[in-house]
């Protein structure tokens, strides 16, 4: 009897409490990787998160409420992530989520948002699918440059602009690298290129030599990767150890501070598609830039561009919020797919960047190619990225 | 699907192969020769090898940095890194032993043991990821990291110094094993632990100093392993199992079942993800394990044990 009493009375405490907390601010949850292979995706794009969150607190916050981010670690784990998405709805009663870095985690973890109907804006995570898992009216939206965009920019830049004709294809057994392995394949079918090799590799694994043997003797005369950061390094130190130095040209996980630190001399000249690069090319990028280095001590983020498309999806999310005038999710999702406000983020001004049927901000011209240079990550053609093509924007639909 | 190998000369390509299976083999025999010491003297295993390669690996990443700090070059950091990591090997085999298997021994428990180690690998995990975060991180190499062009074939330095290693540290365990006189109480007590016990050898403490020694041989394998790959907490899982089938491989009474064993399971790797598949890479060294655990069960080296009844 006694334990029932005890039950009620928290299940009761706590319900108030949370009623209570709503009052004050809207909770916005923060799902990513913060440790782990893949933490410094993730806790780029939670600090990029939070810059945003803080100026838009600072300015008044959205509809005379302040932002509380409920941030939690979902490991990368599949089963980690499906926790966390029921503990940030049912728990926290957050209004929207924003994050998921891994394919895997988003696909398992955003049916419990499309369930609740809840917006979550994916920030980082790239699996083509991931935006159209579900139909209309889906609550999924996403700020990253999708596998289908990358695959195709991946494929032009090996075969049309640098003449390369024998492809190699080096990707990991996981979903990201197995999704991305057939992306990559069907585009270069379209330019009627088949791959000379295409090699399968472990999380985990730390000698390539089977791998970039059977490229090097299948003819290989470019390496395009799907993987994350210590394997691509090892990749890299493999080819370095055969004494075999073809270019890599892969998805944008080639600009990981995991992949640039390991792999050091033998992974410069990796070529990648990138939303942003760490370049003050505008005044918001430069302020963008300035703020992250001063609040966070560094000089080199970690991964520039899982910070600038968090950063961006806060001031989407924002702008929606405001639109709705209410934290109601349907509204929510109704506001992105139409949004009135035209919104200068770091990595292009969006406008109308949603539409009913159409969840992508990114579009195929907006991520430039970058190469890994020093320790950096560099434009790859400085002409991509001069003048009015500083700031690409997607074409009106 | 077999690409058109046109470049390479085909015996080159083997050797280089058979090159890169022999160093990763011998991270796995060194693995599986701890496991093979405890066996000998305890018919006990230690589960947590994989985890006490790692913890190995973190602290011989922790001292090496520091030493680093202390302006003293990569080389001999490295070198002067050696004695605190094997002093912490003896130290973390001991605790296990005296915390998991001890109890289990004097109690005949058959199981006890098996969970115990399981149990304790499981928290020195745990304790190294909050200690060193869950990222991988990146072990200072203390020689060149340039190949060298060895005949038909290029190493990494660091790939010769894991085979030289590997096999020094074997061998100093074997002489002190023949030669010292607490050797000869290691010999005698896993030839026959009663009788040995009969003699007035202290049998107990001979167990405890062989858990000592193999976790101070993946506490070794882990600082020797770590330049070429990333030192994390979740280094230990993989390369812990591979090892055990390895030594099941080799079989579980002969520390040279453990090099022949390591060394096949490499190369067969090793070949198998260049001439078949890199998508099939870990299944042959499988089959290998059912192949001698249905053809020769007390492995390839091992001694059929006779139990009484």
């Amino acid at each position: 009897m006694k334990l029932k009493t005890f039950l009620v009375a928290l299940v009761a405490s706590t319900a108030m409490t949370g009623a209570a907390m709503a009052a004050d601010t809207i909770k916005i949850g923060l799902s990513g990787p913060f440790t782990g292979g893949s933490a410094s995706m993730g806790v780029s794009m939670r600090d990029g998160v939070k810059l945003a969150a803080e100026e838009i607190n600072k300015a008044g916050g959205v509809l005379g409420k302040q932002i509380e981010l409920i941030e939690r670690d979902d490991e990368a784990k599949n089963e980690v992530g499906v926790q966390v998405s029921q503990e940030l709805i049912n728990k926290e009663g957050v209004v929207a989520t924003l994050g998921f870095i891994n394919t895997g985690v988003a696909l398992a973890g955003q049916r419990f948002y499309q369930e609740a109907e809840i917006p979550v804006i994916n920030n980082v995570a790239t699996g083509t699918v991931i935006s159209t898992q579900f139909k209309a009216p889906n609550y999924v939206f996403r700020t990253s440059a999708s596998d289908a965009i990358q695959s195709v920019m991946i494929a032009d830049e090996a075969i049309k602009r640098q003449g390369f004709k024998k492809p190699a294809i080096l990707a990991d057994s996981t979903n990201y690298g197995q999704l991305g392995q057939a992306d990559l394949i069907k585009a270069l079918d379209k330019l009627s290129v088949k791959p000379v090799a295409t090699e399968k590799f472990n999380i985990g694994d730390t000698d390539m030599t089977a791998q970039v043997l059977r490229a090097k003797e299948a003819g290989a005369d470019v390496i395009l990767t799907y993987g994350i950061g210590p394997e691509l390094a090892q990749i890299a130190n493999a080819m370095a150890k055969l004494g075999w130095k073809v270019p890599m040209i892969g998805s944008w996980t080639l600009s990981m501070a995991s992949y640039i630190d390991t792999a050091g001399a033998n992974g410069d000249g990796a070529i990648m598609p990138e939303t942003f690069i760490q370049l003050a090319s505008t005044p918001k990028r430069k302020a963008f830039i300035e703020a992250y280095q001063k609040k966070y001590n560094i000089d080199r983020m970690p991964s520039p561009v899982s910070a600038a498309q968090g950063y961006d999806s806060v001031y989407l999310l924002a702008a929606a919020i405001k639109q709705a005038g209410s934290t109601d999710g349907r509204k929510i999702r109704e506001a992105l797919e139409n949004l009135n406000t035209k919104i200068e983020g770091v990595v292009t001004t969006y406008d109308h960047p949603f539409s009913a049927t159409d969840h992508e901000a990114i579009s195929p011209n907006i991520p430039v190619m970058g190469l890994v240079k020093g320790g950096r990550v560099v434009p790859a053609h400085d002409e991509d990225v001069q003048g009015d093509k500083a700031v690409r924007v997607k074409p009106k639909a | 699907m077999r690409g058109v190998f046109l470049i390479g000369d085909p015996m080159d390509i083997l050797a280089q192969l058979v090159v890169s299976g022999i160093s990763v083999g011998m991270i796995y025999a060194v693995i599986a020769f701890g496991y093979q010491l405890t066996f000998a003297t305890s018919k006990t295993l230690n589960f947590g090898q994989g985890e006490a390669l790692m913890i190995g690996a973190l602290v011989g990443l922790t001292t090496i940095n520091f030493l680093i700090g202390q302006a003293i070059g990569t080389f001999w950091a490295y070198l002067l890194m050696l004695p605190v990591v094997l002093v912490f090997g003896l130290a973390q085999g001991a605790f296990v032993e005296w915390l998991g298997v001890r109890q289990a021994i004097r109690t005949k428990s058959e199981a006890g043991w098996i969970m115990a180690t399981i149990a304790l690998g499981i928290i020195f995990k745990n304790l190294a990821e909050n200690i060193w975060g869950r990222d991988p991180l990146k072990f200072p190499s203390p020689l060149p990291e340039a190949a060298l062009q060895i005949g038909p074939v290029r190493m990494q330095p660091m790939e010769i110094a894991i085979i030289v290693g590997a096999l020094l540290l074997m061998a100093a365990v074997e002489v002190f094993n023949r030669r010292s006189i607490f050797g000869k109480a290691v010999v005698a007590t896993a030839n026959d632990r009663d009788a040995a016990g009969l003699m007035g050898i202290n049998t107990s403490r001979v167990i405890t100093f062989s858990y000592a020694l193999s976790s101070l041989s993946a506490a070794f394998a882990g600082v020797l392993v770590a330049p070429v790959t990333l030192t994390g907490a979740a280094m230990g899982a993989v390369l812990g199992l591979k090892a055990f089938a390895v030594a099941i491989i080799g079989g579980l009474s002969s520390g040279v079942g453990a090099i022949v064993g390591g060394l096949m399971l490499g190369i067969v790797e090793t070949l198998t993800g260049f001439y078949i598949s890199t998508g099939y890479k870990d299944v042959p060294g499988l089959v290998l394990l059912l192949l001698v655990l249905s053809l020769k069960p007390s492995g390839l080296f091992g001694q059929a044990a006779i139990k009484k009844v």
